[in-house]
């Protein structure tokens, strides 16, 4: 039986919500976390695809049992068909099951003592004087209150942790990749390079990749936005071009605005995708997640010690996550709102400049003559400068 | 707003862009409450096509 007063709650029970659970409960407080679901990493919402980055910050070494490929670069395919390979920094990395991963992260979680509810789901937070103090949960049929100090709302873009908490409006479209993908088995790829295919044909203002898993089987997906057919429709068409089988299609929606305005209320913090905690230009989270969720568990657990989880107390987990983060996902931001700018014409000559260029020593006059020769990137670069 | 039930697959994206909060994902599917505006966000960003704006 399951205890109905915590020191920390977690809802989500994803990457977020065992990073948060797994470091508040190695800091000695007493945690639960809660999914929705019967089972732990299913449905994939994912490309797979993580940096060594966030195995450091987990502390944990990235284990054979969901590795399935390690990649060094990424082949980035213009419009036009033009290709531009890129090694090392953010394209490199591992290609993991989410599905295994996330579960082995619940349970080291599980193991450094955080308890588990499965199948329930939050259906409302208890909000006292204005301060979070713990959820209401169904399980079964059967409603249940379940006080804490602080929760930690991780549940994923359909948040709704973070508007009964009062801390966040709806999301406009414009700012949600809806995705789509399939895990394809014959498919001829690289195993080493991530594949990545721009134009308006193929994925409006997003992009389509592929991420080998090895031995032929690979995702296949894409994330566009603003279009009046469905993601489904766009990577249908694509794939029917390829004589490969798929053995599994996942869905969802990213959000690429970068984090909300505020992640943080009295006895309330939220993390990952709920949080926009996602790079707005390439829609990878995994890293940022895990980044800023550790943070979360540490900081509300120290809440707990110093018996002080007000706003004021775990205003922390934000300057701490800004600090770390914060600047990058600026910073991409605005070259998302660039690049959404673009049109193919600008995308094929960019990369016919890139290609024709040393990237590690691409001179000023060199770029200002490019742009000089295309007006409509002028035009992009100056209002944004 | 029309759903079309066998095309949700659960994702809750529809959730999140809802201004009205009404969306909500039920085990057995996705329920809109009445108060439904008929802005179209949920349709725009749905990966499978499950909400119909011209219903």
């Amino acid at each position: 039986m399951k205890k109905l007063k915590y020191d920390v709650i977690v809802v989500g029970g994803r990457i977020g919500g065992s990073t948060a659970s797994l470091f508040a409960s190695k800091s000695d407080v007493d945690v639960l976390m809660i999914e929705k679901r019967q089972e732990i990493g299913s449905p994939v919402q994912c490309a797979e695809g993580v940096t060594y980055g966030a195995f450091e910050t987990l502390e944990i070494e990235p284990s054979e049992r969901y590795v399935r490929t390690r990649v060094k670069g990424a082949h980035i395919h213009a419009p036009d068909g033009r290709r531009i390979s890129y090694e090392g920094g953010i394209a490199q990395g591992l290609i993991i099951d989410r599905k295994i991963f996330d579960k082995e992260l619940a349970i080291e979680s599980a193991k450094a003592g955080t308890d588990i509810m499965l199948k329930t789901s939050v259906k409302d937070l208890i909000i006292k004087d204005h301060k979070v103090c713990g959820v209401v949960a169904k399980h079964l049929g059967k409603t249940i209150e379940i006080h804490s100090d602080v929760v930690i709302g991780a549940d994923g873009v359909e948040s709704n942790m973070a508007r009964y908490a009062g801390i966040e409006a709806y999301r406009d479209p414009k700012n949600i990749a809806s995705c789509a993908q399939y895990e394809l088995v014959g498919i001829d790829v690289d195993p080493e390079y991530l594949e990545f295919y721009f134009g308006s044909k193929i994925a409006p203002k997003g992009y389509l990749w592929i991420f080998p898993k090895g031995d032929g089987v690979a995702n296949v997906g894409l994330g566009i936005r603003g279009t009046v057919d469905n993601a489904i429709d766009y990577l249908n068409r694509y794939v029917s071009k390829l004589d490969a089988t798929p053995v599994e299609l996942n869905i969802g929606g990213v959000p690429v605005s970068g984090p909300i305005e505020k992640t943080y209320t009295d006895g309330f913090l939220v993390v990952g995708d709920a949080a926009g905690q996602v790079d707005p230009i390439t829609g990878g989270g995994i890293h940022t997640t895990i980044s800023c969720a550790r943070i979360a568990g540490e900081v509300a657990a120290e809440s707990v010690k110093m018996e002080d989880s007000s706003a004021q107390f775990l205003k922390n987990y934000e300057s701490k996550w800004r600090q770390d983060i914060g600047k990058t996902l600026d910073n991409s931001v605005k070259y998302r709102k660039m690049a959404d700018k673009l049109n193919d014409k600008d995308m094929n000559a960019l990369a016919e400049f890139i290609e024709t260029q040393d990237i590690e020593a691409i001179s000023k006059i060199s770029v200002l003559k490019f742009v000089g020769k295309h007006p409509n990137l002028m035009k992009i670069l100056t209002e944004i400068l | 707003m029309d759903i079309i039930q066998e095309n949700c697959g659960y994702c809750g994206t529809c959730v999140c862009v809802c201004p009205e909060n009404v969306i909500e994902l039920e085990e057995n599917g996705l329920i809109i409450k009445d108060r439904c505006t008929e802005c179209g966000n949920c349709a725009i960003v749905c990966p499978l096509g499950a909400l119909n704006p011209e219903g």
